[in-house]
């Protein structure tokens, strides 16, 4: 087993949260303390954290998905619903979109921020765990998880609940922060990780702890390849990643055969 | 994954794009009427040296959207290389050169021809943000001093292309002019013609003699 595999089960019930080993049945409530504690400010944090790339990583996975008007979107740990806003527009209104996340507080922001932008209409909001999704069988035409996966504890589980909803020929995309292709920017991306990441939590969200776990999640997520080869042992077909920056973030994306 | 280019950095020259094209055509109410009753249109640009494609399409509000990927069918495709395009948007005439040049279309030309028609009437209303922002007075004002700028600009530019044209023609006799250039390659052409005239007649004498066994 790589070193990478940690998230799955290792035969003891303990799990990875960030650099440390914590129950398995802790790791939800410990991540959700993360999201509560950075929830007012994510939006803000992630432009400033990424330069604002994310919205440009968000809008070519959203190109990939292909969704068309009329289909039936579910956005996993949607958080502040930036990608459900988009996807409210694609589907209109004959579709329908799910804004999905684990956490209350995230789930809040999404709210609020959709409303306030007159996203309304054709979007659902539904707390619930990437692991065991509450959605039928087969009725889904795309599932998105953006930055939202690394922090689930039973991944594969997760990805075989998501392979379970999604109908025959849906996809799959997942946008997960992934392992850089270049050895030098592997290193400026751990030198701007575990020193100026945290820093700035301190000075913009008074939390650097939870910017510290944000780091070390990251370096703990499975590489492109694996992340691959667990979409294809979930069921998933056609399966293939493209990297972006330089594979500080790679979008995978699998079809449901 | 073998890739020839970032997404992300792909994603973002297409975001500015866009965002810049469809605040123009904020200001410019008819091309954008126009634009969206073409209907649903998908244009695809697909540059092969550096290889990249990248999608048009045509939203009926009237609006561009830029992509780096769409699995819609183009309703046009273009392909060439960058000097190509590049050659294109710079042409006086780009009809003229789409025809000419080594851009290879596929599907149907008529949106393109369109779009190009579109562009080329787009009358747009610089003013307008400007007076919001500032007020009427102002904002019309500094548009005025704008307006002048661009216009000397633009008979300066013209200006100096005729010069430099004059000079290189006139006083420096560094080219031929375009007519005489057009009428030698003309003579060339005929020559040409003459001389493959001319082989097919020696060759058809050569076969009569052979057949009468001179």
């Amino acid at each position: 087993m790589t070193d990478q595999d940690k998230d799955t089960p290792t035969g003891d019930d303990t799990t990875d949260f960030g650099f440390s080993r914590v129950k398995r049945d802790q790791k939800v409530n410990m991540v959700r303390g993360v999201f509560d504690s950075v929830a007012a400010r994510y939006d803000l944090m992630n432009d400033l954290m990424s330069a604002g790339i994310h919205r440009l990583w968000k809008r070519f996975t959203i190109e990939l998905s292909a969704v068309r008007p009329g289909q039936v979107v579910v956005d996993i740990a949607g958080g502040t619903g930036d990608i459900a806003e988009r996807f409210s527009r694609i589907v209109g209104p004959d579709g329908q979109v799910v804004l999905a996340d684990i956490n209350a507080a995230m789930l809040g922001v999404g709210r609020d921020r959709l409303i306030d932008r007159g996203a309304l209409g054709n979007i659902d909001l539904v707390q619930c765990d990437a692991q065991a999704l509450p959605f039928p069988d087969n009725s889904v035409d795309c599932i998105t998880i953006a930055f939202g996966l690394r922090n689930v504890t039973d991944k594969d589980a997760a990805l075989r609940s998501m392979e379970r909803v999604l109908k025959p020929g849906g996809r799959l995309l997942v946008l997960e922060f992934s392992k850089p292709t270049n050895p030098l920017l592997e290193q400026a991306y751990d030198t701007y990780s575990f020193r100026i990441l945290p820093f700035m939590g301190r000075v913009v969200a008074n939390d650097a702890d939870s910017y510290r776990y944000l780091a070390e999640s990251i370096r703990k997520h499975p590489d492109q390849d694996t992340l691959l080869g667990m979409m294809e042992d979930a069921g998933f077909v056609d399966c293939q990643y493209h990297n972006m920056t330089g594979g500080i973030v790679a979008v995978h994306r699998g079809i449901k055969a | 994954m073998n890739q020839t280019h970032d997404p992300a950095a792909l994603s973002g020259l297409l975001a500015g794009l866009e965002a810049a094209i469809n605040r123009a055509l904020a200001l410019a109410p008819a091309a954008s009427r126009e634009l969206g009753d073409l209907g649903n249109v998908v244009l695809a640009i697909e540059c092969t040296a550096p290889e990249v494609t990248v999608f048009i399409r045509v939203a009926p509000q009237g609006t561009l959207q830029l992509m780096g990927y769409c699995e819609d069918k183009a309703t046009t495709r273009v392909r060439g290389t960058l000097e190509d395009f590049i050659a294109l948007a710079m042409s006086d005439d780009p009809a003229a050169t789409l025809i000419n040049s080594e851009l290879e279309i596929v599907g149907n030309t008529a949106p393109l021809v369109a779009i190009q028609q579109i562009v080329t009437r787009m009358d747009v209303d610089w003013e307008a943000p400007l007076v919001e922002k500032l007020g009427d007075v102002a904002g019309h004002q500094l548009a005025e001093a704008m307006r002048a700028t661009f216009a000397w600009g633009s008979n300066a530019v013209t200006s100096l292309r005729r010069q430099l044209s004059e000079y290189i023609l006139e006083e420096g006799r560094l080219s031929p002019p375009k007519a005489e250039l057009e009428h030698f390659f003309e003579q060339v052409q005929a020559v040409g013609h003459r001389v493959d005239r001319l082989q097919s007649r020696i060759e058809r004498l050569k076969r009569r003699l052979d057949k009468a066994g001179v």
